[in-house]
């Protein structure tokens, strides 16, 4: 579901999926200088990423990933922010990455799916 | 078939608090959907633009500034015991704290944790007052806010 305003600077889209029992609901929305890439079965922003790409002198790209709120114990949500963001930089790597992931089930089938699904529907 | 009384008993009954939207017997509204609004506020020169994001626990919310940056995030949310609302900048945002003000009051009239966006320059008061008013009156046109406001301390 793409956004209705054409006029308005910031684009959004909206993707429902059901994984594993859970409905989740996924909004992108893109910014001048981000993308923000909001995923959630709970009702809540939940934990809140931040990915972006470093500058550097060398040849491969590097990436800062963190978590700024919620929790910092799952790796595997940074291995998410980390993956989006490399998509997104391959794109426009000037965007910087904000991602919440508000889920009750944080396994790698839900993860991929969720990942699979927002580049399916990105809006970079 | 609906009479007119019956149609504006419904839409009076779709005035009503937030936490009572799930009650309103319109079938074609997704209850437990995410629902986006993006509305556009121009005066004096400044053009002020408003993303809301309803969550069925929390409200995302950016507010723009004469450009489509993100700017600087704030989460803030009714802390127990007392429900006193507390703020906190998540991004960006060190010493200006514009926005968070924004934050708080919008927890106390809405009743929900709120995540805001915003970029706004710092050290203008009035921009961000106008902001607020503006999107304060916006939430409860769209319902979001709740009767009875928590109380500051």
């Amino acid at each position: 579901m793409e956004s209705l305003d054409a006029n308005f600077p910031v684009r959004h889209r909206k993707v429902s999926l059901e994984t594993k029992g859970n409905k989740t609901e996924i909004v992108i929305c893109s910014y001048e200088d981000h993308i923000l890439v909001i995923a959630t079965q709970i009702g809540a922003m939940g934990t809140i990423l931040h990915a972006r790409k470093e500058e550097g002198m060398s040849v491969e790209p590097t990436f800062s990933v963190s978590v700024i709120f919620g929790k910092r114990d799952e790796p595997m949500m940074i291995a998410t922010a980390r993956r989006l963001i490399d998509h997104i930089s391959s794109y426009v790597p000037s965007k910087t990455l904000v991602l919440s992931l508000g889920l009750k089930d944080h396994s790698s089938e839900t993860l991929k799916e969720i990942v699979a699904a927002v580049i399916e529907n990105r809006l970079w | 078939m609906e009479t007119e009384y019956d149609q504006v008993l419904h839409s009076v009954a779709q005035v009503k608090i937030a936490d009572q939207i799930n009650d309103s017997g319109d079938v074609n509204r997704d209850e437990d959907g995410v629902k986006v609004s993006c509305f556009t506020e121009v005066f004096d020169d400044v053009t002020l633009q408003f993303q809301i994001i309803r969550l069925t626990k929390q409200i995302y919310v950016w507010i723009g500034y004469n450009s489509a940056k993100f700017g600087n995030l704030y989460a803030a949310a009714s802390t127990r015991p007392s429900n006193t609302v507390s703020v906190t900048s998540v991004l960006g945002g060190t010493s200006d704290n514009t926005g968070s003000g924004i934050a708080r009051r919008l927890v106390m009239k809405a009743g929900l944790n709120i995540i805001l966006a915003c970029n706004i320059p710092k050290n203008n008061p009035l921009l961000e007052a106008k902001a607020e008013k503006m999107l304060i009156r916006k939430l409860i046109d769209l319902g979001y806010t709740m009767p009875t406001p928590l109380r500051a301390t």
